[in-house]
């Protein structure tokens, strides 16, 4: 030791203290930690199957969402014969409100889910972030057609997959991050 | 999760005398190692890389030990004499060590804090002031509060007990 690291101890440390030595736990705590990790990893990988069933639900929802307009947009008598039922007419007779207000719920709860990762993920590659930008600029046109057209299906849905496309980045920056703290 | 617990072998006695240092209770420090450790492996992803290991884990003990001492109203003393297991040789060294373990176990938490973080951990003032919400003033002033108690209290270990004091203690 330098004369200098010992003036510099004797100001930092004049006592002492860190000559004391560490202190022996007697106990080996691994066994309750491992336990409570597994809890949270299986509460995790549950929360994620619930995010991929609600991903499911929403494709559906836009795949439905989608066959409406179209169903709007095709004359009721060129096709078909009065009377005849198919999967179209039948998605027709559906309430639009009871869509929109589905594809509104959708929206909310995969907004709840990206904040959920958002907070879950806290560093990320410099092309994910920008991404994710392009997609929150998105939104946010979306948001402002939105305000003038607050009933169109088409926007809600449109709404609803770039809010998924959200979700799917910081999913895959989780799994990421998962898979390099796994190797260490 | 083998590597989990890789990094609890290695740094397990670390971090439990960071807590009992700060804490002051064994089995206070036990709970706060724990859950310390958890909450570090929930949030390794935190953890960027940039810092020394150690640094990132300790500051997470730390913040566990302090919110774990703001929660007791007041908690039990140290059994100070169950720390050092005796060595062979160096009995001087041995002694001051047991003095300086014994004036540290008598200092009040805040002091006790203060003093291990600043002198033994290497923390600024700015960071302990910010850990427990106070001005860096206050930092400074308890540091050389407690450290003044600190010789005061091994002064008097040094000194041979007088015989009114023990009659004091007979009586």
């Amino acid at each position: 030791m330098t004369a200098n690291d010992q003036w510099k101890q004797q100001t930092s440390d004049p006592l002492g203290l860190s000559n004391l030595e560490a202190i022996e736990p007697g106990y080996d705590g691994w066994a309750q930690i491992e336990s409570a990790l597994q809890t949270h990893q299986d509460s995790k990988r549950n929360w994620r199957r619930a995010g991929g069933w609600l991903a499911v639900a929403a494709s559906l929802v836009l795949v439905i969402s989608i066959s409406l307009r179209n169903g709007e947009n095709t004359p009721a008598n060129e096709t078909l014969s009065p009377g005849f039922a198919t999967p179209e007419t039948s998605l027709a007779s559906v309430p639009v409100t009871d869509n929109i207000n589905a594809l509104i719920g959708l929206s909310q709860n995969m907004e709840d889910q990206v904040k959920k990762l958002r907070q879950e993920t806290n560093s990320m590659p410099a092309e994910s972030a920008i991404y994710v930008a392009e997609l929150e600029d998105l939104i946010a046109q979306v948001d402002n057609e939105l305000s003038l057209a607050p009933d169109s299906i088409d926007l809600w849905g449109q709404r609803v997959n770039l809010m998924l496309d959200l979700a799917e980045i910081y999913q895959q920056q989780w799994q990421i991050d998962y898979s390099h703290m796994a190797s260490l | 999760m083998r590597a989990c617990e890789k990094i609890y072998r290695k740094f397990h006695k670390q971090s439990f005398t960071v807590a009992v240092r700060i804490c002051n209770n064994r089995e206070l420090a036990q709970d706060v190692t724990q859950e310390a450790f958890i909450t570090a492996f929930k949030r390794m992803h935190q953890y960027r890389g940039d810092s020394p290991f150690w640094g990132w884990l300790r500051r997470v003990i730390v913040n566990h030990a302090i919110s774990a001492l703001r929660k007791l109203p007041r908690h039990d003393a140290v059994e100070l004499e169950d720390y050092m297991a005796p060595r062979d040789g160096d009995q001087d060294g041995l002694g001051q060590c047991m003095d300086l373990e014994q004036a540290l176990g008598r200092l009040c938490d805040e002091d006790r804090m203060v003093v291990w973080l600043h002198d033994v951990e290497g923390y600024k003032h700015r960071e302990i002031a910010s850990l427990v919400g106070k001005t860096e003033s206050y930092s400074k002033t308890r540091l050389n509060r407690a450290r003044k108690k600190l010789r005061l209290f091994i002064s008097e270990s040094d000194q041979p007990i007088s015989q009114e004091a023990t009659f004091n203690a007979l009586a």
